[in-house]
């Protein structure tokens, strides 16, 4: 019966047309709403029909204007707060004609800043933009828009350009949400109803939620949803007259769409996607493992269809100590044990040797990395480690390490629980190595292997000694608050750490104006993150791409997903095929 | 058997139904380690060097504006503890019908699954549409696996062969190997370029606009690999327990007097041995049905099939209960319309069994 079917079905291998770019994703997006996104391909679909004021440039590693026609005029308002004026393009136009303007902006700020007793899901977004306190308007310039920020942070400039424009003559046909003011919005008290005229826009606008497919709104990017089969695939057709093709020449980077048809295939399994991309049924395959990357760059066969590409990225791979744990609270404890791993064998197990060791959360590739440089890796020394640990006042005996006992209080054992998580083939090798070479010194290590959901619950609640992760960063700022700041502890700090003069050194490196003020206190922090050892920067993970010889305009990149669908299409017969970047 | 049995039997099965929702549901929200509010907000665990710095303060904040939008705030059930006791000394509080498990029971009995945490989409739909997949691959695997298990069963049983030794080792060997080494195997064996070429890789139909038989061929083409994967994994325990019952059967006695009566090998297993040894096969075959709709997850990872088994995995992974619980109960349905059917089936098979009052 099989033979027959196939034989019906002609065989056909190369199923999509053939003008589409075909590229994998790991996961489904689950929502396209703005507000959600709740993972990086939701963020990367958001990207094609939504444009938004700035636009990254992955190549220059900059934001570049994409509805406004330059960077945000600054200015500074006493010492407390910064106006950043954007003109928008008079190009720029929604599908229906109707330009872009100011109330457009205005519009989205107030959508994100809706009170919670509305309902809706912008919890996340009304947090991320409190930082706008209000957005003017003028009223003879209808694509002039300022926003007023609180503080004086460097970052709001890329901040301020980044959320997505949405139509209010679409969401908000009787422009209900005019009648408040930003800060009205954002301060609406907890206790207080929402009014009326709240309540009957928050209900249109889940109207139209629900009665779009996915929860995609209108927008003016490139791209409009053309099919999406949840856990299969979901196809983008270009828009056949975007507004952007209006531009005079040269068109700006951010806001060229070559390709005219995009299809993400949703195949969870790496060897299935290796395979896919080896018949020819994809033309992308981001986030390649290691392994499988190595195996397809040493086969001749793969070789010849398939271009490699690679580039540092910004994510650090660390282990973390929990500082209030009375065991781990002093830095020559924490120093002795950041001996027992083994960056080098862990680069090479984990990465093939792909990826860079780093002396600290800035990888050497990093363009601000020269602030570092004078900081050597870590080093893996198991009896230096021992001998440390002695000088930090532990003492070993036939069943572990003990610290010299003080009176007639108990001496504490050194027994540490080092959490990971599981499935997470990087961070269990990590685990294992660190358990191994503790055990050759005699310090008891058990691992915690947690499921992913669980394990951010038992980070934050400080539920271990020792945990494996990966410090995301970008090249555009210097917060690591986040991370390390004391109050972030419970959140983002899981290493618990934080002292007056680290939680001082953080907020002015995050404030830092310029960039040799920048560099000066990025040099002192990772000197202080050396000398206190609240985690171990081990390496730097590398961005691998294997891609399709026809696919053109691919490059590697630091930055997630690691390309720039801006650029990508497939060669024309007069263009040359994609080559691996130098 | 009359209408009384079977209406007992299915409000018997009815009342397990809303047991096993019931013990899922008040399960699913006591585990509050990674709930949906944290799956739907930045995990601060996972928070970068970035452009945006969240106040934790208000993050927290979020996380709860978040619980309250669900509903997750409200009390989970109609009593809870008090935690400290009451100045009174009340230890339990009653919480009337302002619960979660009360509203979510009435919506149950309304026909509502609700609406999945992460999609806002109505679980009904996100169930049906993952069924359209399943139900082709996991319905034409069982329908294979049951058939070719007959036949083989029948054979293994039979008079002496050449070829039972090899095939009994074969559905050894078959049973002894993980089903994702089952799918792997045959992926990497006939959808690799490098091997032989035969199949597609993943996915179903991918042709837009096709209809009739080029659709269904389509879609057979695409699900033979998966489909063999799940007939392979599935068939040894079916045929050598077959095989087995069917070996028990023909040392019996009534077996030796159908011999002595001259009735031939193939008529004496067809006619009288099978539908005794078939019994088990029943059970293992109504132990099978709830795959239907539930899914085969390793097999729709490995083929990247937009099924079930991926739709359950993933909603519990990232605390979408709607889904967890509407995919639980729709797989308990099965697995209890599957126990009564193999009841009826069982008393139509051997009409000496008798129903206990």
């Amino acid at each position: 019966m099989w033979a027959l079917l196939a034989a019906a079905c002609s065989c056909s291998t190369t199923p999509a047309p053939p003008v589409a770019v075909r590229i994998r994703w790991a996961q489904d997006p689950e929502n396209l709403d703005p507000m959600v996104l709740p993972n990086p391909q939701a963020i990367e679909a958001a990207n094609l029909l939504h444009c938004s004021l700035l636009q990254l440039d992955y190549a220059q590693q900059l934001f570049q204007p994409a509805l406004a026609t330059g960077l945000p005029a600054r200015q500074a308002l006493g010492d407390s707060l910064t106006v950043f004026t954007y003109e928008l393009r008079p190009e720029a136009r929604w599908d229906d004609g109707k330009p872009v303007t100011a109330r457009d902006v205005a519009f989205s700020l107030k959508l994100m800043a809706c009170p919670p007793a509305l309902g809706l899901p912008n919890e996340d977004t009304r947090l991320a933009y409190r930082f706008v306190h209000e957005v003017r308007q003028e009223a003879a310039f209808p694509r002039r828009v300022s926003l007023v920020c609180a503080g004086q942070a460097p970052t709001h400039l890329q901040a301020t350009g980044t959320f997505p424009i949405l139509p209010e003559h679409r969401l908000d046909v009787a422009g209900r949400l005019r009648r408040f003011s930003l800060a009205a919005l954002q301060n609406w008290p907890a206790t207080q109803p929402p009014d009326t005229g709240l309540t009957a826009f928050a209900q249109q606008y889940q109207a139209f939620r629900v009665r779009q497919r996915g929860n995609d709104l209108p927008g003016c990017g490139p791209y409009v949803l053309a099919g999406w089969t949840k856990d299969a695939r979901m196809t983008f057709r270009r828009k056949p007259a975007w507004w952007a093709d209006r531009l005079p020449a040269p068109v700006p980077a951010v806001l060229r769409a070559p390709c005219p048809l995009l299809t993400f295939e949703i195949i969870p399994d790496e060897a299935t996607a290796g395979l896919a991309l080896q018949r020819g049924e994809l033309d992308l395959f981001p986030q390649v493992p290691a392994r499988l990357f190595a195996q397809l760059r040493q086969s001749p066969a793969a070789r010849r269809e398939l271009a490699f590409h690679t580039a540092p990225s910004f994510e650090v791979v660390t282990v973390a100590f929990n500082t209030q744990r009375p065991a781990l609270a002093d830095a020559p404890t924490r120093r002795a044990l950041s001996l027992l791993l083994d960056a080098s064998g862990l680069l090479q197990a984990t990465q093939l040797g792909e990826g860079q060791r780093t002396a600290g959360l800035i990888g050497p590739a990093d363009p601000r990395a020269g602030c570092c440089d004078s900081l050597p890796p870590p080093a893996f020394d198991p009896p230096r480690a021992a001998a440390l640990l002695g000088q930090a006042g532990w003492q070993r005996h036939p069943d572990g390490w003990r610290r010299r006992k003080i009176a007639a209080a108990p001496a504490p054992a050194l027994q540490l629980r080092l959490r990971y998580r599981t499935g997470d083939a990087m961070q269990e090798i990590i685990a294992l190595q660190f358990r191994a070479a503790a055990s050759r010194i005699g310090v008891l290590v058990a691992l915690r292997p947690t499921e992913a959901g669980a394990l951010g619950a038992a980070l934050r609640a400080g539920d271990f000694d020792l945990c494996v992760r990966t410090v995301k960063g970008n090249p555009f700022s210097c917060n690591f608050m986040p991370l390390l700041h004391s109050r972030a502890v419970g959140e983002g700090n899981v290493s618990r750490f934080g002292t007056a003069a680290s939680d001082q050194l953080l907020e002015r490196l995050a404030a830092a104006a310029t960039p040799a003020q920048q560099a000066r206190l990025l040099r002192r922090f990772q000197a202080m993150v050396r000398e206190q050892d609240p985690l171990v920067p081990l390496f730097v993970v590398p961005t691998r791409l294997a891609a399709n010889r026809r696919l053109a305009g691919l490059h590697a990149y630091g930055l997630k997903p690691g390309y720039a669908l801006t650029a990508l299409h497939r060669a024309t017969a007069t263009e040359p095929a994609a080559v691996p970047a130098p | 058997m009359g209408l009384h049995f079977l209406g007992r039997r299915l409000l018997n099965a009815l009342v397990a139904l809303w047991g096993l929702g019931s013990l899922v549901f008040l399960l699913g929200r006591y585990d509050q380690a990674g709930g949906p509010e944290q799956q739907l907000l930045p995990d601060g665990t996972e928070a970068d060097a970035s452009t945006e710095s969240r106040d934790p303060a208000a993050l927290a904040d979020a996380r709860q504006a978040v619980r309250h939008r669900l509903g997750l705030d409200q009390p989970l059930f109609y009593l809870s503890q008090r935690v400290p006791a009451a100045a009174d000394g009340a230890r339990w509080r009653w919480n009337g019908t302002a619960n979660q498990y009360h509203r979510w029971l009435a919506r149950l009995l309304r026909g509502e699954l609700g609406h999945s945490l992460r999609t806002g989409q109505p679980v009904a739909g996100q169930l049906g549409a993952a069924l359209r997949c399943t139900l082709p691959l996991t319905g034409a695997a069982l329908a294979l696996a049951l058939g070719a298990a007959l036949w083989l069963g029948q054979g293994l049983a039979g008079p002496r062969c050449w070829w039972q030794g090899p095939v009994r080792a074969l559905l050894l060997a078959l049973q002894s190997a993980p089903p994702f080494v089952l799918a792997l195997g045959l992926l990497l064996l006939l959808a690799n370029p490098r091997a032989l070429n035969w199949f597609p890789g993943y996915g179903l139909a991918t042709e837009d606009g096709l209809t009739g038989w080029a659709w269904f061929g389509e879609l057979a083409w695409h699900l033979a690999l998966p489909v063999v994967s799940l007939v392979l994994a599935a068939l040894p325990d079916l045929a050598l327990q077959l095989e087995a019952a069917l070996r028990h059967e023909l040392g019996t006695d009534y077996a030796t007097a159908a011999r002595a009566k001259g009735l031939g090998e193939a008529r004496l297993i067809r006619r009288h041995a099978l539908p005794n040894a078939l019994l088990p096969t029943l059970t293992q075959a109504a132990g099978l049905v709830p795959a239907l709709l539930a899914g085969a997850l390793v097999v729709e990872v490995v083929y990247a099939l937009p099924g079930m088994g991926r739709l359950l995995a993933s909603a519990a992974a990232l605390r979408d209960y709607p889904v967890v619980l509407g995919g639980v109960l729709l797989t308990g349905a099965a697995r209890l319309g599957a126990l009564l059917l193999a009841d009826v089936l069982y008393h139509r098979a051997d009409p000496r069994i008798r129903w206990a009052r």
